[in-house]
């Protein structure tokens, strides 16, 4: 027996259902009933029960892709920065695909201090240390671009709907997005005025990710700022 | 000020309040920008901030827990909160306070999904009228939910007390000084739970059972607000999220 409506705001320790239902996220169970642990909206969906949270840290989770920035070196790889209270770490022969002569090579070269790279969690403990790898095409060290950071819980707004939005973000600034889970945009293009164009974007995104129709409006605000041209 | 020759007169109370009633409460969640989850408390003139930060890296290293994120509190009192300006910085009975208030949070906070992490409590006392550790404990809830943290379950506190052998509800610092008694109480109010109870002075049997029903009543009004609070702070953004 379900207690809330579907999208209904809901706070920790609220009732949410009774029976079996399948606990996808944000609720706890004691017992025969169903209660939320966090501040979101329940999303219910068949059996399963979810509530979508507004807010909180990024916590890595296997095969998430996430924006991380090298903090520091070691001999055998690097430790990243995750936007999250756990830091991540990448060996050279996940970010290279091939054997490394530790002893010859100096791996500075590949990575250093404050180089950003685009990787996916390859595995999380018990103990929340992560693993990262970073060889696969369209993951690595990041040249050029932009890079800006949100709330991790708009995330999924800025992909949309199967990807709806973040194909509107691209198609029309021209530019080309990175988005991390861990709340982390890189952004491309060849126009620096769609690029900011595209960072005000983000930013409406994580202030309205709560409104309807929001793919249309950031698609009319970019247009309009495009069609203003070199003025 | 003198003490007055009765704290009750005719069923009232000096401010006007029946025995069971709680001052004025207002409660708004998300209040600070910088912190990842906030709250600003007024209960009478009790006007206190609460902060959240994490869950982040522990530092220092050594007090990680490897299985669980830490909770560290601290329950600060500002020098102009009180009549006669306080000195600045912990002393005995803030480091109590703090103590005290992260045992009655504690029992609330999934923190075994967080090893390794902390998350800090900050409870800032901006104008003091008596029951400061339990409205800074109805603060901080507000402020650990506010931050996106898991929980069972809010926490709401309350003091209650006997002043001219009568049982009254949320005492002002009047009724703290000359009355007989005060008994902080804080509670988890879905399962009934006690998180918080200590007392100064003395009770019967008969009267501490009668107070700890009304700690619960006056709880239960806390609980209400503090939802509405959190609420009130997403309830016009987020109509519509994925």
């Amino acid at each position: 027996m379900l207690h809330v409506q579907n999208r209904e705001l809901v706070v920790p320790g609220q009732l949410l259902a009774e029976g079996g239902y399948v606990i996808r996220q944000g609720a706890f169970r004691e017992g025969d009933r169903i209660y939320s642990s966090v501040v979101g909206l329940a999303d219910l969906h068949g059996q399963e029960i979810r509530v979508i949270p507004l807010q909180g840290r990024y916590i890595p989770k296997r095969g998430d892709i996430v924006i991380g920035v090298v903090i520091d070196t070691h001999y055998s790889g690097w430790i990243l920065d995750l936007n999250s209270p756990y830091v991540g770490n990448l060996f050279v022969s996940d970010l290279l695909r091939r054997k490394v002569d530790l002893l010859r090579e100096d791996i500075t070269k590949y990575l250093d201090i404050g180089d950003v790279v685009v990787a996916q969690v390859k595995e999380v403990d018990e103990l929340m240390r992560v693993q990262l790898e970073a060889g696969e095409p369209g993951l690595g060290k990041v040249e050029g671009g932009k890079l800006v950071e949100i709330v991790p819980a708009k995330i999924p707004r800025v992909i949309g709907r199967k990807g709806s939005m973040l194909n509107t973000l691209q198609s029309v600034s021209g530019c080309r997005l990175k988005v991390g889970q861990n709340g982390r945009v890189m952004i491309w293009g060849e126009d620096q005025r769609m690029v900011n164009a595209v960072v005000e974007a983000l930013l409406t995104i994580e202030r309205e990710a709560h409104t309807s129709g929001l793919t249309d409006r950031v698609r009319a605000m970019l247009e309009k700022l495009k069609s203003e041209g070199g003025k | 000020m003198e003490k007055p020759e009765r704290l009750i007169v005719d069923g009232k109370r000096l401010d006007g309040r029946a025995p069971d009633e709680l001052r004025p409460l207002k409660i708004k969640a998300g209040v600070l920008k910088r912190a990842d989850g906030s709250a600003y408390v007024e209960l009478g003139r009790n006007k206190i901030l609460a902060a959240v930060y994490g869950p982040r890296e522990m530092h220092p290293r050594h007090l990680q827990q490897p299985d669980t994120a830490v909770l560290r509190c601290r329950y600060n009192m500002a020098p102009f909160s009180v009549e006669e300006r306080k000195r600045p910085g912990p002393d005995r009975r803030s480091v109590e306070i703090s103590k005290v208030a992260r045992e009655a949070l504690e029992p609330v906070v999934f923190l075994e999904l967080y090893p390794r992490a902390a998350i800090d409590v900050f409870i800032e006392v901006l104008q003091a009228d008596a029951g400061t550790r339990t409205t800074g404990i109805t603060a901080a809830a507000v402020a650990l939910a506010d931050a996106g943290i898991p929980m069972r379950d809010l926490v709401a506190a309350v003091a209650v007390g006997k002043v001219d052998d009568t049982i009254v509800l949320d005492l002002t610092s009047e009724e703290d000084q000359w009355g007989t008694t005060d008994m902080p109480v804080a509670i988890m109010p879905r399962k009934k739970l006690i998180t918080l109870l200590q007392m100064d002075g003395h009770f019967t049997g008969e009267e501490f059972k009668q107070a700890l029903a009304l700690a619960f009543k006056g709880c239960e009004q806390i609980y209400e607000a503090q939802k509405l609070a959190l609420k009130e702070r997403y309830s016009v953004k987020h109509e519509e999220e994925r």
